[in-house]
């Protein structure tokens, strides 16, 4: 079960739905059949109580009358007849018709002599006219003015005997047992007295005090339901379970000392019952069937836009910032991925902003660097120089003034890409300075095959190198040399080394520039900056390259760049 | 998901069910169980009559006591076994009716009892150890279709080996009928010669055939298919009442009057009562009612027989051991089954 559950999500949303729907279902159904039950056994048992009264008011009644008729036993003509005095038979039967005025109906009545012998009658002979004194009713009669005591037929399904007899003992005058008055109920009296009195619906069984049957409105339950009850009641068990398809109720009747049982047909038989359970059962059933389908379509709901999400997520994981969660909805699901994809929108525009940030930084840095060397009124003022030194006869002054004023003048020019021969030449400009400087200390050579003289490099990248090598490496060296040479190592690729025949570098300057930090490189501004410009415009495969000559002492310089052409305008 | 709540949740399931189903017995209506009477009120009667014969009596015995009575009725081997099996608790208290022979067979299962009664039996019905309680006499007797036969012609048993009647005679199978071998051992004393021989002899008269029931004996005789029978007394008096034409004779070379019997069972939970009813079954209320109304011959010396039955010093008796007839009850039978299935050998 709890592996179930936790197996999946949608479990547990079906495990909810099916307690959700099916608990107040069972609940429901399970209070409702009581309620009914509880109800329907209540009035049925108050119905069968009250018919139960019905009847037993009428056997009362009918006892009354019989206790009433029995006084005749005591009228002396009577025993007088039945010993044979020879009294008239008319007298008798006046007597006997008058005490049983209105019972003829439901009940025969005999007169018996001492020895059993049948003599008077309300109605014709019977089949038997001498009945044993010994046995049976006879034997069991009551004294006169005592109760009455009924005995039951032996076959009571036999319907034109008698089903229920009492005698009363006739007195003679000496106390001696004169006669018997016999009260015979039938079948028919029976019917007369109690048809229509427990409901259509309902049987009526009178037992004797042993359970025996007396009288069944309908013969046959003599038979097949006296016993059972009577076997229900000697187990101790409940007399319901004689029958599946009855209910029964009893009341005694005390002074006939019979059993009155009323059968009912259940309320609740199993076919009602077998009904009641199949629509629960059906009811559960269509619960947990919805409980499957609300569980699969809201768990499909549910996971179609998680899923979707999830794809998007592992998109963004692979660097596609392009990732988008459609979706047409306006749940929390739908607000997540409008959260979702409003947060890629904005890290998309944040990237392009730190790129866009990064470039314009870069461009700022190269300006400044470029700024540096701008001071525009130098140019002016050099040329002023010029021409006064020249109207002065000091050729060197203005031949310096008019170099210093081209190179000021290529480094406040607006173009950040030249052809590598101005800046060969700028770079010649400033050699001729150093020259008259440091009085041909040492000498320049330089390499410039033709094809590559249109090749575009960002200015002024070659004066700081060779300025570098004439005040650091150079100094104080006799006869020193810079040698600068352009080539192409390979297609698409330039290569510029600046070569000279100084000290050489030491060794922890040696390899690539832009691998060593920067504070590191604090004395060598202008290389630094180079390699700066060089790597930020062509990116960080670019720069610049330190290492000592090979063939002898000094250092060389070689900036690696892109080749590209003048017509390429990439700038 | 805490491990506790699937148990829970099933629980709640279940108890949702039961309440569902669970409730049927409170259905009302058991009111009768008031109504049951005390264990001192009651007797069970194991009884292998017909309802004929036990209700009225079992019906006059409940008015007159109070006792309520459950019966228990079957075939008297049928109850016997049923008594010998339920020997460990029994719930019969009294055994009704059965051949005392066959009482005699399950003597272990009853307690012998002296009844109130007992002074008025005659002597030669008492079982000597009181093991049982004589109930009715029942002789043996012949019957012949009275359509079919002259007068005369059958007195006794010797008749039967005629070769008229050879193959014409009802008989009942003994190991089926307990009337059957009351017949067939009565037979074995009333003829002369040696057992073996007579057996053969009579299997021989039958033509090896025997009939199902003792009831078919009085059948097939009134409807002629056989012409002699053997049958009791009894039984032959109630058909010849019903119309049957059928004669009834007291064999001439003697014949038994084996009673039939009721005992008390060891062991009965109700025992007072169990005695209360065997007085009652010899009671001379009973023995007469019975005279009177199914031709039983009363086992009581102060009881006459029906006006239509012959008194009982006309009848020839033979001396009939219950005793010994019980006890070589199925070496009897086993020589009966070898001579009905040896016919036609030399």
């Amino acid at each position: 079960m709890k592996d179930f559950l936790s197996r999946s999500f949608r479990n547990r949303l079906f495990a909810a739905f099916l307690v959700v729907s099916l608990v107040p279902l069972l609940i429901c159904s399970a209070l409702l059949l009581q309620t009914f039950r509880l109800r329907l056994t209540n009035d049925v048992n108050a119905e069968a109580r009250e018919h139960l009264d019905t009847v037993s008011r009428v056997m009362d009644a009918l006892y009354d009358d019989f206790a009433r008729a029995a006084a005749l036993a005591e009228n002396p003509l009577i025993a007088a007849a039945l010993a044979g005095d020879g009294a008239e038979g008319t007298q008798v039967y006046n007597v006997l018709f008058d005490a049983t005025e209105g019972l003829r109906g439901y009940a025969r009545f005999d007169l018996y002599d001492a020895g059993g012998r049948w003599r008077y009658s309300t109605q014709t002979a019977p089949e038997d006219t001498l009945l044993p004194t010994s046995w049976g009713v006879l034997y069991s009669a009551s004294p006169s003015g005592g109760f009455l005591t009924f005995v039951a037929a032996e076959d009571v399904t036999v319907t034109q005997s008698p089903l229920l007899q009492g005698a009363v003992l006739i007195a003679g005058r000496d106390g001696e047992t004169a006669g018997y008055l016999l009260i015979s109920m039938y079948q028919n009296g029976f019917r007369q007295l109690l048809d229509g009195k427990y409901g259509a619906q309902n049987d009526l069984i009178l037992l004797n005090r042993y359970w025996r049957p007396v009288y069944c409105a309908q013969p046959s339950l003599a038979a097949s339901l006296a016993p059972r009850l009577r076997l229900q009641l000697l187990d101790g068990q409940p007399l319901n379970g004689a029958s599946e398809d009855f209910l029964y109720s009893v009341a005694y009747h005390p002074p006939t000392g019979l059993y009155i049982i009323l059968q009912k047909p259940q309320v609740f038989t199993r076919g009602t019952m077998n009904i009641l359970y199949a629509v629960s059962l059906s009811s559960a059933l269509i619960c947990i069937l919805f409980s499957i389908l609300m569980s699969l379509q809201l768990s499909r709901q549910m996971f179609y836009p998680i899923k979707k999400l999830h794809r998007a997520i592992g998109e963004v994981a692979n660097n596609n910032l392009d990732a988008y969660v459609p979706h047409n909805r306006k749940d929390e699901l739908g607000q997540l991925a409008d959260r979702f994809n409003g947060m890629m929108v904005a890290l998309k525009h944040n990237q392009e902003q730190l790129v866009e940030n990064q470039q314009e930084l870069n461009a700022a840095q190269i300006r400044m660097l470029q700024a540096q060397l701008n001071p525009h009124f130098l140019c002016n003022t050099l040329d002023t120089m010029k021409w006064i030194s020249k109207i002065n006869k000091v050729p060197q002054v203005a031949l310096m003034s008019t170099n210093l004023a081209d190179i000021l003048r290529f480094c406040i020019s607006p173009d950040e890409f030249v052809p590598l021969y101005r800046e060969v030449e700028i770079l010649q400009r400033y050699m001729e300075i150093q020259n008259i400087r440091l009085s041909d200390a040492f000498a320049f050579q330089l390499i410039l095959p033709i094809e590559l003289e249109s090749c575009l490099v960002p200015k002024m990248i070659l004066q700081p190198i060779v300025e570098n090598a004439i005040l650091h490496g150079l100094e104080g060296v006799g006869n020193g040399g810079v040698k600068v040479e352009a080539s192409q190592p390979q297609p698409g690729l330039l290569q510029i080394t600046i070569a000279d025949n100084g000290r050489g570098l030491p060794a922890e300057m040696v390899g690539r520039y832009g691998d060593r930090n920067r504070d590191s490189c604090r004395g060598h501004l202008g290389l630094y900056n180079i390699d700066t410009i060089l790597r930020k415009h062509y990116g960080a495969g670019f720069g610049l390259y330190l290492s000592n000559r090979k063939d002898g002492p000094g250092a060389v310089v070689t900036a690696t760049l892109p080749m590209r052409v003048e017509e390429d305008a990439l700038c | 998901m805490p491990k506790k709540r699937p148990c829970a949740l099933l629980a709640l399931l279940a108890s949702g069910v039961m309440l569902l189903t669970g409730c049927r017995s409170v259905s009302s209506g058991d009111g009768g169980a008031a109504f049951a009477p005390d264990e001192s009120c009651r007797l069970v009667v194991y009884t292998s009559h017909k309802r004929e014969v036990y209700w009225p009596i079992i019906k006059e015995f409940e008015e007159r006591t109070g006792i309520w009575v459950e019966i228990v009725e079957g075939g008297t081997n049928e109850i016997l076994n049923r008594i010998a099996r339920e020997a460990g608790s029994p719930a019969a208290d009294v055994m009704f009716g059965g051949g005392v022979e066959s009482l005699e067979s399950y003597k272990d299962c009853f307690t012998p009892y002296r009844c109130s009664e007992a002074d008025s039996i005659q002597p030669r019905y008492r079982a000597p150890d009181d093991l049982w309680i004589p109930f009715s006499s029942l002789p043996v007797v012949l019957i012949y279709n009275a359509k079919l036969i002259d007068p005369g012609q059958v007195t006794g048993w010797a008749d039967l080996f005629d070769a008229r009647f050879r193959g014409k005679i009802a008989f009942a199978d003994p190991g089926k009928s307990g009337s059957g071998f009351t017949g067939l051992v009565t037979l074995l004393e009333a003829v002369e010669g040696n057992q073996e021989d007579v057996l053969r002899a009579f299997a021989d008269a039958l033509a090896n055939r025997q009939l199902d029931s003792s009831g078919l004996v009085l059948t097939t005789v009134a409807e002629g298919s056989n012409l002699v029978g053997v049958t009791l007394e009894e039984t032959a008096l109630q058909r010849i009442a019903a119309g049957d034409d059928i004669v009834l004779i007291y064999p001439d070379d003697g014949t038994s009057c084996v009673p039939d019997g009721n005992a008390l069972v060891k062991g009965a939970a109700h025992k007072d009562n169990a005695q209360l009813f065997l007085d009652f079954t010899v009671s001379h209320d009973v023995q007469q009612m019975l005279a009177e109304r199914f031709y039983r011959r009363s086992v009581r010396a102060d009881v006459e027989p029906a006006a239509n039955l012959a008194v009982q010093e006309d009848i020839l008796l033979i001396d009939y051991d219950v005793a010994w007839a019980s006890r070589n009850h199925d070496s009897i039978l086993t020589s009966w089954i070898f001579c009905l299935g040896a016919e036609g050998t030399p």
